[in-house]
């Protein structure tokens, strides 16, 4: 337990020293969210507000979980970081957990200072739900460094890690319903959309922001349910692909773990395609 | 008093893909010692030393630390001994005092950063990033990380490659200290002078094997090289009257007669017969050099190469 404090409370003073972590976690998703708001904030659409912040806080998982949990878990690997923590007693999992909850206690003030904001300066309505809708963007965000950190495992270099991450991070950030409105998705782009993971988390924010829904509702309850099974799966795949130095290479084959941790969107993607069927 | 060793190897073998970079050692070592392994680049230093500290696994042989398994009991071995990396590094934006904070807390018994800060002369850098220390800085935090579990064993990979010599010195005299209190330390080095003085023990290894391995005067004493004595004196020595020295193997004067060089196989009584000779001679003696074989050309006997390049 000493440890599992320790190396949490350090990760978090790390974060809070590095200028692109305060960046990429709190001033580019605020950038959007005032750029936006100006925009859309103040439409009749009631729905106008809620967009934005759903669209600020997806950006903020995002961001979190590929580049604060899995580019920073390469770059501590290839620059011999964890090799020092490989001579002590210890296993990957404080490391991995740190990393979890570290990104959520950073996190978790910012979403709150963001619905604030909507509200008091957007007059956006207080969620009807605002502890359940808390715990469903905590499990995304967790769920998303757990992917992060899944991606770091099976990448060998920089160089392939990057790759893997803009590949998730970018179709993510467009076919999720995100950044553009998931009602203008038309045949395989709207296939897509449905198999994107990030899409849950975007439907579910929206649901219970602007349809007043709780987290127990059916399509919120699934996304929660997928959340906690990529948790759990990554976590699981991060542990055993865990590796300590850069010059210890991954095989191959053993990258198709990735697809594992997907397996749940998978499903609820091709459930979900059925259904519109 | 424990006799059982703290370190046990036999047949140790490491083979990486294609290459075989430890090809089967043994060697032993005792509770208190200092123990060096002394090669060149590439020579299996790090893959040896590395698959004691729980960190590699072993091709072939079997390897016994502080009664673990380093394959089978990495996590207990672990939290019983130091450890001092070759490359490693820490997060740029870590305190001094932080780093050896975290690191304590991994282990089931820790000494305070205080103790250990003012212990390697960084108590003014504690709030330092790591990021701002210099080379030397860095490898005192390595070595007070290296004892933040107060470990009865250390490992050393190349402590001081690299430091400046004054740096090096300094850290000599810290890796005496921990050699005072009893605890049995392991360093890798490619320094001859290292080996010579710091370790009771040197093996030397070359391309994965250990070729010769002993106290450094024994080693010494293995060569076949022989003691080189120079005397100087105040007037020219006559060439005509010079003795056959008893085991000395050549003996030459200088053009002006007044030094003298005996290469000899015991240079003690070589130098005892010379001392003689002279005061028979009235000679006035100026000067006197005695250069043994060192570890140097031990190695470069064994080997037929340089250590560094
Ligand atoms: N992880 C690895 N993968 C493949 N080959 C390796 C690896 N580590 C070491 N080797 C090879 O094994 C041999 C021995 O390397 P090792 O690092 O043990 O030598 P060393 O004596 O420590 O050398 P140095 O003085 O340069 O540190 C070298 O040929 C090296 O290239
Ligand atoms: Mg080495």
């Amino acid at each position: 337990m000493k440890q599992y404090l320790a190396i949490i409370a350090m990760d978090i003073k790390l974060a809070l020293r590095l200028r692109a972590v305060i960046f990429f976690n709190y001033l580019f998703p605020l950038f959007f969210f005032f750029g936006f708001a100006t925009f859309l904030g103040r439409s009749d659409r009631i729905g106008g507000m809620v967009y934005v912040v759903t669209m600020s806080i997806t950006f903020g998982v995002l961001g979190s979980g590929f580049f604060g949990a899995g580019i920073r878990a390469i770059q501590e690997r290839e620059l011999g970081i964890l090799r020092r923590y490989k001579v002590t007693p210890i296993t990957p999992l404080p490391l991995l957990v740190g990393s979890m909850v570290t990104g959520w206690i950073i996190f978790i003030p910012y979403i709150v200072l963001m619905l604030l904001m909507a509200h008091f300066i957007y007059q956006m309505p207080m969620p009807a739900h605002m502890f359940q809708l808390l715990v469903f963007i905590s499990l995304g965000l967790i769920a998303f460094r757990s992917l992060g950190l899944v991606i770091a495992s099976v990448a060998n270099t920089m160089q392939e890690g990057t790759i893997l991450v803009q590949l998730c991070y970018f179709p993510m950030i467009f076919l999720s319903g995100a950044t553009i409105p998931e009602e203008v998705f038309k045949g395989v782009i709207k296939i897509l959309h449905n198999f994107m993971p990030a899409t849950y988390l975007v439907r579910g924010m929206r649901n219970m922001m602007l349809h007043g829904q709780g987290l127990l509702e059916k399509e919120n309850l699934a996304a929660a349910g997928v959340m906690i099974l990529t948790i759990l799966g990554g976590g699981l795949i991060s542990m055993k692909l865990f590796r300590w130095e850069k010059e210890e290479k991954i095989r191959g084959r053993a990258k198709l773990w990735v697809l594992v941790v997907l397996l749940p969107f998978i499903v609820l993607g091709a459930l979900q395609w059925l259904h519109n069927k | 008093m424990n006799t059982q060793p703290v370190i046990a190897v036999q047949s140790l073998k490491k083979t990486y893909d294609k290459v075989e970079a430890v090809k089967g050692i043994d060697f032993q070592v005792a509770e208190g010692e200092v123990f060096g392994l002394l090669g060149p680049n590439g020579a299996g230093k790090t893959s040896t030393i590395e698959i004691l500290e729980g960190l590699r696994p072993r091709t072939g042989g079997n390897a016994t630390v502080l009664g673990f398994d380093p394959d089978r009991q990495k996590q207990q071995l672990k939290d019983r001994i130091g450890v001092c990396l070759q490359a490693t590094n820490l997060p740029a934006k870590m305190r001094v005092q932080e780093a050896l904070e975290l690191f304590g807390s991994f282990y089931t018994r820790s000494i305070s950063s205080e103790q250990l800060l003012k212990r390697l002369q960084l108590w003014e850098k504690r709030a330092a990033f790591y990021e701002t220390l210099s080379g030397g800085q860095k490898q005192r935090l390595a070595l007070a990380l290296a004892l933040v579990n107060d470990p009865q064993l250390l490992f050393l990979d190349e402590p001081t490659t690299g430091l400046d010599p004054q740096i090096r010195l300094e850290i000599h005299g810290l890796i005496e200290e921990m050699k005072s209190e009893k605890r049995t330390v392991v360093l890798t080095t490619h320094y001859i002078e290292e080996a010579e003085r710091l370790c009771d023990r040197v093996a030397i290894i070359d391309e994965g094997k250990i070729v010769a391995m002993g106290t450094p005067r024994e080693l010494q004493q293995q060569s076949k090289g022989q003691s080189r004595i120079d005397i100087i004196c105040g007037q020219p020595m006559n060439a005509a009257t010079l003795p056959q020295w008893p085991d000395a193997v050549e003996s030459k004067l200088s053009e002006d007669g007044k030094s003298l060089t005996v290469h000899s196989s015991r240079p003690a009584r070589t130098l005892f017969e010379i001392m003689k000779w002279l005061d028979q001679q009235g000679m006035q003696l100026e000067d006197v050099h005695l250069k043994r074989p060192t570890l140097e050309d031990v190695f470069v006997e064994l080997t037929g190469k340089r250590l560094r390049d």
